[in-house]
């Protein structure tokens, strides 16, 4: 009876291990450079989210929890729309055009999403 | 935000009550945080009324334990439901989308589901037991099923973020 109610948990906890929080959907193979202008910008929980525009199309950047980005500088007003941003990270495995940020730069200024 | 959520949950995330969570610095961690501390309230009553169901704690009268953990176990999981709800207004739109979260959701179905067929069918003939009475095998029934479906249940919980 034990085995029973244990074995899908076991099954349960370990599948999670092996997906997602929040870096295990994204590709850590591919990371990439998104650089441009902010054109939406939400300093939000659980996590900031700004969207850029680049040459070819228009990036969704999820960034860290507020408390996190205040406290390393990175502001509501760092990452204001029309802000130029250079965010390197790793692209969603799940949505499209979506990436990751492991860190940021504004203004010549880097700060630290991890 | 997702567009293919049904639209009450679209709203709710649009609503003031949910964009004040998530745009306010400490309520989402404050809220996190209470779920938390609620659920290590809530699991520690759970079991402690499991084990006396499972035949454990065999010296103790059962209406006696059971009574004292029953209230902590309420009050607890009011703190779950409001900071709950709380969590799931600031992201409701993709929550509910989320296989983890509907399975979640329909695990505490469950659980409270067992809590009210352990109350019309079994509690009567528990809390009239004397210390040391073998427990009713439907007892034993729910007891065994609230540690599962509740353990499930914190299981789910951590697992929404990685799905």
């Amino acid at each position: 009876m034990r085995a029973i109610i244990l074995t899908p948990l076991f099954v349960l906890l370990t599948g999670a291990a092996a997906a997602h929080h929040g870096w295990g959907s994204y590709d850590a193979t591919r990371p990439v450079t998104v650089a441009g202008p902010i054109i939406t910008s939400k300093f939000e929980n659980p996590h900031a989210t700004i969207t850029v525009r680049t040459s070819e199309k228009v990036w969704t950047v999820t960034l860290a929890p507020t408390s996190r980005m205040s406290g390393r500088g990175a502001t509501a007003q760092v990452i204001a729309v029309g802000q130029s941003v250079s965010a390197y990270g790793y692209p969603s495995t799940v949505e499209k055009d979506e990436m990751r940020a492991e860190r940021i730069t504004v203004d010549g200024k880097t700060y630290e999403m991890r | 935000m997702t567009d293919a959520a049904p639209a009450i949950f679209l709203a709710l995330e649009q609503s003031g009550f949910g964009a004040a969570i998530r745009q306010s610095r400490w309520l989402y961690p404050a809220a996190n945080i209470g779920h938390i501390v609620s659920l290590v309230f809530f699991a520690g009553a759970v079991a402690v009324m499991d084990i006396r169901l499972l035949g454990g704690l065999a010296a103790t009268k059962p209406r006696q334990v059971l009574a004292r953990a029953r209230s902590v176990a309420i009050a607890a999981l009011a703190g779950m439901a409001v900071t709950g709800f709380m969590l799931f207004s600031a992201e409701a739109s993709h929550l509910v989308l989320n296989p983890v979260f509907q399975l979640k959701a329909a695990l505490v179905a469950a659980g409270l589901l067992n809590v009210a067929i352990y109350e019309f069918w079994a509690r009567r003939a528990v809390e009239d037991l004397a210390p040391g009475a073998a427990m009713p095998p439907r007892a034993r029934l729910a007891g065994l099923l609230s540690l599962g479906i509740w353990v499930a249940v914190a299981a789910c919980g951590r697992s929404i973020a990685y799905f």
